[in-house]
Parts: structure tokens; C-alpha cells; sequence
């Protein structure tokens, strides 16, 4: 008895602990940032060497290849983790397939992003933009999104799919009307946590999609951009002093931004969990 | 195993009936009839293969590896394990209802329709009159008509089986089977559906498997008594009650097995 409450104190403290690690890193750099939003800061264009203006290409950059790498990797993502909960079977195939996946999600992002060099940049020609970028962390979330839509399909009750294919329904639309609704929560929260890993990823977009400065706004997808990830990155591998500022406050603004999606993650992860009692 | 009681007609036969989870047999030369209008009670102790029963009936057990049967179960006359039967067709005309309640994660209107709308109704003023009519059918209507659009799964656990009722009465079945459909409700929850039940054997050819003896008893036309894969008895309740022609059955009616 005695050992069981001093384990749960340790586990306790271990845990609160972590979270304070967690907390301390992400008021550190919001703090440290917070005090250089501006109206500027969001709606101008870095100027004077990066000591003046603000962020607002690098925020546009970073969220159309957000979006459009999510319209890439949702409807792929969801696909493939349907087709491997409900359709692979247990066979050698779905194994390959599986084992791959996994793998997959461990390669290092800087791999992800040479892969895009090779193939969207120069074999494909789309040359460094937004398009080639948006692939590449499209092709990073892939793994992601696909493995956690197949295991939000398998936690949906057997009891349920009988229910649906007892009223006589065909597969298809078990698995389209009652499995992916009853799942929807959990896709979901697996598609905010690809996207948060898509907004902060820097390596594979700094290969294929950013460009370090630019005085105008891309015209079209085959044009590169600013994002905040390589932004903060240019600034502090390559300015002095006087430009930091604009890192400390592009940190905030992404912090701030991955923190929204991840609380808003785990708020619909918990009405499920609730939902469940 | 006749009965000569006067003969109500018959919906579905098992015929020399065998089923067999890979190598184990957990159903053992089953034959009876289950008769038109009637509820049918299979009783028996845990793993005795009641369940084994009902779901080789409508088909559930398709997808199980290992899962085989020998024999015939036939429906008015049609073997349901004919390679051209129409299984979405079948499951139509034989509904199921779960232990736990199975709503799907939709609202009660949605839930309802389901069944309909997969099988080609597009209607909607008709398909609004089914869940309605289903609803009242399953004793739900009047405390649900003013929230058809909330979520299903904010119903009682009770309501939420009755719920799984109606939306098996939506595709207008002609049997409907149940496996233990009160075992996770309370006593009156419970005893609200064993009135629905008794009211819908009007209309409905009912098969229920149950532990509550007592269930069996007050609600059931016929008894079938399972042990180890055999069926062991099978007559009116009345008869089955009054003098159990088999020692097992007597012991389990009794409460020696169970
Ligand atoms: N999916 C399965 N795979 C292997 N064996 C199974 C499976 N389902 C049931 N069995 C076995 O078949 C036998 C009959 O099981 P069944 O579920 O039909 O019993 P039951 O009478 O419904 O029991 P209970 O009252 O506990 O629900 C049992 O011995 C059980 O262990
Ligand atoms: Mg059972």
C-alpha cells in the first residue's frame, strides 16, 4: 500500500514536472516575443536590414503551405488509413505497408526535405516555391495522419459496424457512413496535430519552398516564400544584433499559433474521452 | 423437435445445424423452427452458444476467420447460406439488436434513416413518416419528437436501446433478433422494453437470447434450451415450465446450472 502511494507520488511529480518543462519553454519564448506585436509586426514587410517592419510575408508564406499541404495530405492521409484499417486485410501486403508507414514517421525531416529537392524541385521543375514545399510537408505529414486515421478507425466498436451491416449495409457504407463518422474526432485531432508539425517544420521547407528575403508577394504557387520557420532561422544565422528582435517576436507569433492548435487538439481528444464514460 | 400445439407458421428452420469456430464445433446438429408472430427465448448457460445461434441466423459471423457451418438454416423456405442470396436484402427483412446499445454517433433522426436511406429511399416526407413511425413503434416517440436532431449518443442507455429498435423496425424487418438486449439496462429500462417486445410480436417474429430466466418466462411463446452446443429442449414456455421434459433443463430452470 505504503509503495503504491509513494509510486503514484513520484509518477505524479515526474509528470507534473514534464508539464512544467513544457509550460516553461513556451512562456519563455512568448514572453520574450510578445512585447514586439505590433499592428506593424503582422502587417509589414521586413525593412531596413530587418530591424524595422514586421512578419506579414513569412505569416502568408507559412499559412499557404500550411493550407495547401493539408489539401494535399488530408484526403491521401485519410485514404490510405482507410484503405489499411478496412480494406489491406491482415496480409503480407498490409504488413509491407505497414512497416513502412511506421518507418516512415521516423525519418528526419532534413531527409524529407532532400527528397523534395530531388524529386518536386528539379525532376518535377517546380523549382523552389510553394508548391514544392507544400508537397514535401505534405509527403512528411503522410505517415502521420494515415497511421493515426487507421488507428482512430480501429478503436470504432465492432458492436457498431455489426449494427450497420445488420440493417444491411455494404461495406462502403460501414466504412463511409458509421466508421469514418464515428471516428471524425479523433481524424481530426490527428489532422491538427500533422498541421502543427507542418507550421513549425523548418529543414525541408528552407530546401524546397523559402526564400531568405523578398520584397513582394508570391504571385502563384510556383513562386517561393518567406515562412516563419526559415525566417527566424535566416535572421539568427545571419544578422546582427539589431535584427534579433524580429526572431524573438516571429518565435512568439509561431508558438502562439502551434499552442492554439495543439490546446484545440487535445480539447476535442478530451470531449471524447468524456464522451466515452 | 415438434411441437403439437395447433401450428403457427414457420419463418425460419435450422436444419441439422453445425458451426464451428476454426476447430472448435460450438453448435452440434441444432434443428427447430421458429414460428411467425411469435417470441422465441434461447436460454442456456455462458458460452452454451446462443449467441453462436443468432448470429449464424442473420449472417454476423461472415467475417470471423475460422468461422464455418454445416446444415441449413432456411428463411420462409430459403437456404441463407446460399452463395446468390442477397445478404443486404436478407439482413433487411431479419434485423438485429445488440447487448450494449449501438447508436450511431449521429443525431436520433439520422439514426433512424440510416436504414432507409441505404436502401435506396430518397423521399423525404417519406422517409420522415418511417421515423416516426418507427419511433412510436419502439415506445420512444413521445419523449424524443421535440430532439430528433440531437445527438443520439446524449439518449439514456434505455432509450438508446430502444432507439436501436426502432432503427432495426425502419427497414420494416419481418424477424428481429436480439442477443441479451436488456443485460446492460436497468430494471426498468428493462421492463420497458420487455412491454415493447411483447407489443411488437404482434407484427414481428421475435428471437431473443437471454440469461434472465425470469424474462424468458414472463415475455417468451417458445423456449429453447441450449447446453454445450446442444439444444437440449424446445416447446411452449408453458410446457417448458410446467414440466421440463429434460433432467439439464429442469436443473437450469431451477438454478442447479447456470
Ligand atoms: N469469435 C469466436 N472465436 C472463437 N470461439 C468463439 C467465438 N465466439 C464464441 N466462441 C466460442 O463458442 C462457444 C459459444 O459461444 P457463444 O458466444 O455462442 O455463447 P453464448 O451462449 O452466447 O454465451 P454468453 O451467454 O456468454 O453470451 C463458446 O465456447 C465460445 O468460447
Ligand atoms: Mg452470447
Amino acid at each position: 500500500m505504503k509503495r503504491d502511494i509513494a509510486i503514484s507520488i513520484i509518477f505524479r511529480v515526474i509528470s507534473y514536472a514534464a508539464f512544467l518543462v513544457v509550460i516553461a519553454i513556451f512562456l519563455t519564448f512568448i514572453l520574450e516575443g510578445f512585447m514586439y506585436f505590433s499592428p506593424e509586426f503582422f502587417t509589414q514587410f521586413p525593412q531596413m536590414g530587418m530591424t524595422k517592419g514586421g512578419i506579414f510575408p513569412a505569416i502568408v508564406g507559412s499559412v499557404s503551405v500550411l493550407m495547401i499541404s493539408l489539401a494535399v495530405a488530408i484526403p491521401l492521409g485519410v485514404f490510405t488509413g482507410v484503405f489499411l484499417s478496412e480494406y489491406a486485410g491482415k496480409g503480407f501486403f498490409s504488413k509491407i505497408v505497414d512497416t513502412s508507414i511506421t518507418a516512415l514517421s521516423g525519418v528526419p525531416s532534413i531527409v524529407y526535405g532532400l527528397f523534395g529537392l530531388s524529386i518536386f524541385c528539379i525532376t518535377l521543375g517546380f523549382r523552389t516555391s510553394i508548391l514544392s514545399g507544400s508537397l514535401t510537408l505534405a509527403i512528411m505529414t503522410l505517415p502521420v495522419i494515415s497511421s493515426s486515421v487507421r488507428e482512430a478507425l480501429q478503436a470504432v466498436p465492432r458492436e457498431l459496424r455489426e449494427s450497420a451491416y445488420a440493417l444491411g449495409a455494404k461495406k462502403s457504407e460501414v466504412v463511409f457512413k458509421v466508421v469514418l463518422v464515428a471516428a471524425k474526432e479523433r481524424i481530426i485531432t490527428a489532422v491538427l496535430i500533422g498541421g502543427g508539425r507542418v507550421i513549425g517544420e523548418t529543414a525541408p521547407i528552407l530546401l524546397t519552398g523559402a526564400i531568405f528575403y523578398s520584397t513582394m508577394m508570391p504571385k502563384g504557387i510556383l513562386d517561393p516564400v518567406m515562412t516563419l520557420p526559415s525566417h527566424i532561422y535566416y535572421i539568427t544565422m545571419a544578422y546582427g544584433q539589431s535584427a534579433q528582435w524580429m526572431a524573438k517576436g516571429a518565435s512568439a507569433f509561431l508558438m502562439i499559433f502551434i499552442l492554439i492548435i495543439y490546446s484545440t487538439a487535445f480539447y476535442i481528444r478530451r470531449k471524447i474521452s468524456n464522451a466515452h464514460k | 423437435m415438434p411441437i403439437n400445439d395447433d401450428k403457427p407458421s414457420i419463418v425460419i428452420s435450422v436444419r441439422n445445424f453445425n458451426a464451428y469456430y476454426s476447430d472448435k464445433k460450438a453448435l452440434k446438429e441444432i434443428n427447430l423452427d421458429f414460428y411467425k408472430n411469435k417470441i422465441t427465448a434461447i436460454i442456456g448457460p455462458s458460452g452454451c452458444g446462443k449467441s453462436t445461434l443468432l448470429r449464424s441466423i442473420n449472417r454476423m459471423n461472415d467475417e470471423i476467420a475460422g468461422f464455418r457451418t454445416e446444415g441449413e438454416i432456411l428463411y420462409n423456405g430459403k437456404n441463407v447460406n446460399d452463395k446468390k442470396l442477397d445478404l443486404t436484402l436478407y439482413r433487411k427483412n431479419v434485423g438485429m439488436v445488440f447487448q450494449k446499445p449501438t447508436p450511431f454517433p449521429m443525431s436520433i433522426y439520422d439514426n433512424v434513416s440510416f436504414g432507409p436511406r441505404i436502401h435506396g429511399i430518397k423521399n423525404k416526407s417519406k422517409i420522415e413518416d418511417i421515423v416516426e413511425s418507427s419511433l412510436k413503434k419502439a415506445a420512444l416517440w413521445e419523449e424524443v419528437k421535440d430532439e430528433l436532431h440531437k445527438s443520439a449518443l446524449s439518449l439514456s442507455g434505455g432509450q438508446q436501446q430502444r432507439l436501436c429498435i426502432a432503427r432495426a423496425l425502419a427497414v420494416d424487418p419481418e424477424v428481429i433478433l436480439l442477443d441479451e438486449p436488456t443485460s446492460a439496462l436497468d430494471p426498468i429500462a428493462t421492463q420497458k422494453i420487455e412491454i415493447l417486445l411483447e407489443e411488437l410480436s404482434q407484427n414481428y417474429s421475435i428471437i431473443i437470447v437471454t440469461h434472465n430466466l425470469s424474462q424468458a418466462v414472463r415475455i417468451s411463446d417458445y423456449m429453447a434450451y441450449m447446453f454445450q452446443g446442444d439444444l437440449i429442449e424446445y416447446d411452449s414456455t408453458s410446457k417448458i415450465i410446467r414440466s421440463p421434459k429434460n433432467e439439464l433443463t429442469e436443473q437450469y430452470l431451477t438454478g442447479r446450472i447456470g
